[in-house]
């Protein structure tokens, strides 16, 4: 009874607060209310027992991604009215794109529910893999089976880490000055001077 | 099904999270509100004599540098969510696991070397 109340509440908060990303008029507010879908995803995560799933939505995304987004969005500086004006000219491509995500969603769940993906059983009370809650078992086949997947994630990690500092860091623009002390104190009068004696008439060569 | 007694502490949790920033919020508008006398007008509302009125949207072009640092947040931050599977599921994996992990943080080492070494993580 509960459960589908709760599931019911995450999934109209979930589309509600989708439908806003997209209507917000303020790309800020759609990010904000991007973190409530997310927030919300969290919660129909929990409902069907992926407790890491759920953990990593609010960790990752939530903490990270959306954050992420808030600097792009206040980068760039866009003008979002002008950029609302070409609304009607791209709601064909939109729809298209639309469709075909549909499609594929249907596609997905349509082979699943014929049973030709492995994935369990469609109610969600697939025996335990290996071990006894979900997060050993993930832990158990990415470390296990999939080791070289995994090690594979922390290469492009490791790539998107340097790609990040070749494409944003720049060198300190100035040469800074340091005072360096001991060649100050070891300067003497004769190398700071030189004493010249011009002809009458002649200027000095420097 | 999920067991969702085991979620009432943290339904409590934001029960009282929720009710205390409500009061936070609410009381000192409730209590200025009845206390104080309320008859603002344009002068009142305008910029006190020291403040000037502001000159540009708030929604400001910021430096770039916030981004790479987030970006170098969510990388590190994945790489501690990474962490608690591995933990949770070492009696399954045995050395093998353990030695990807280790793989996994020398590749991200290698990361954070080069990072520091670019002074990245240096504001100036």
């Amino acid at each position: 009874m509960i459960h589908t109340l709760a599931f019911y509440l995450f999934a109209v908060l979930v589309i509600a607060s989708g439908a806003m990303v997209v209507l917000a008029r303020n790309p800020v507010h759609s990010v904000l209310w991007l973190i409530l879908a997310f927030f919300n995803a969290a919660g129909l995560m929990v409902l069907v027992g992926a407790e890491f799933i759920a953990m990593l939505l609010v960790i990752v995304y939530v903490g990270a991604v959306a954050v992420l987004f808030l600097f792009v969005v206040m980068m760039l500086n866009i003008d979002f009215a002008e950029l609302r004006a070409g609304f009607i000219r791209n709601a064909p491509l939109g729809a298209v794109i639309a469709l075909i995500l549909l499609a594929e969603l249907v596609l997905g769940v349509g082979a699943y529910r014929v049973g030709i993906i492995e994935l369990g059983t469609p109610d969600g009370s697939a025996a335990p893999l290996l071990g006894e809650s979900n997060i050993e078992n993930i832990g158990a086949l990415l470390y296990g089976r999939y080791l070289f997947l995994f090690e594979m994630a922390g290469i492009i990690l490791l790539v998107a880490m340097i790609g990040a500092i070749v494409l944003t860091h720049r060198e300190s623009r100035a040469h800074r000055a340091h005072q360096n002390i001991g060649k100050q104190v070891a300067r003497r009068p004769d190398d700071a001077t030189e004493m010249k004696r011009p002809e009458v008439g002649q200027g000095v060569e420097l | 099904m999920v067991d969702l007694t085991q979620y009432l502490p943290i339904l409590l949790f934001l029960g009282v999270a929720v009710g205390l920033s409500a009061l936070f919020v609410f009381l000192p508008m409730g209590v200025s509100r009845l206390t104080g006398a309320h008859n603002p007008d344009a002068e009142k509302l305008s910029e006190y004599e020291c403040g000037f009125p502001a000159f540009e949207e708030p929604r400001d072009r910021f430096d770039v540098r916030f981004y790479l640092i987030a970006i170098l947040f969510i990388v590190f931050d994945l790489e501690a969510a990474f962490l608690f599977p591995w933990a949770v599921s070492l009696d399954l994996t045995g050395w093998p696991g353990w030695i990807t992990m280790m793989t996994f943080l020398v590749e991200l080492l290698i990361g954070l070397a080069y990072v520091w070494k670019k002074g990245a993580l240096d504001w100036e």
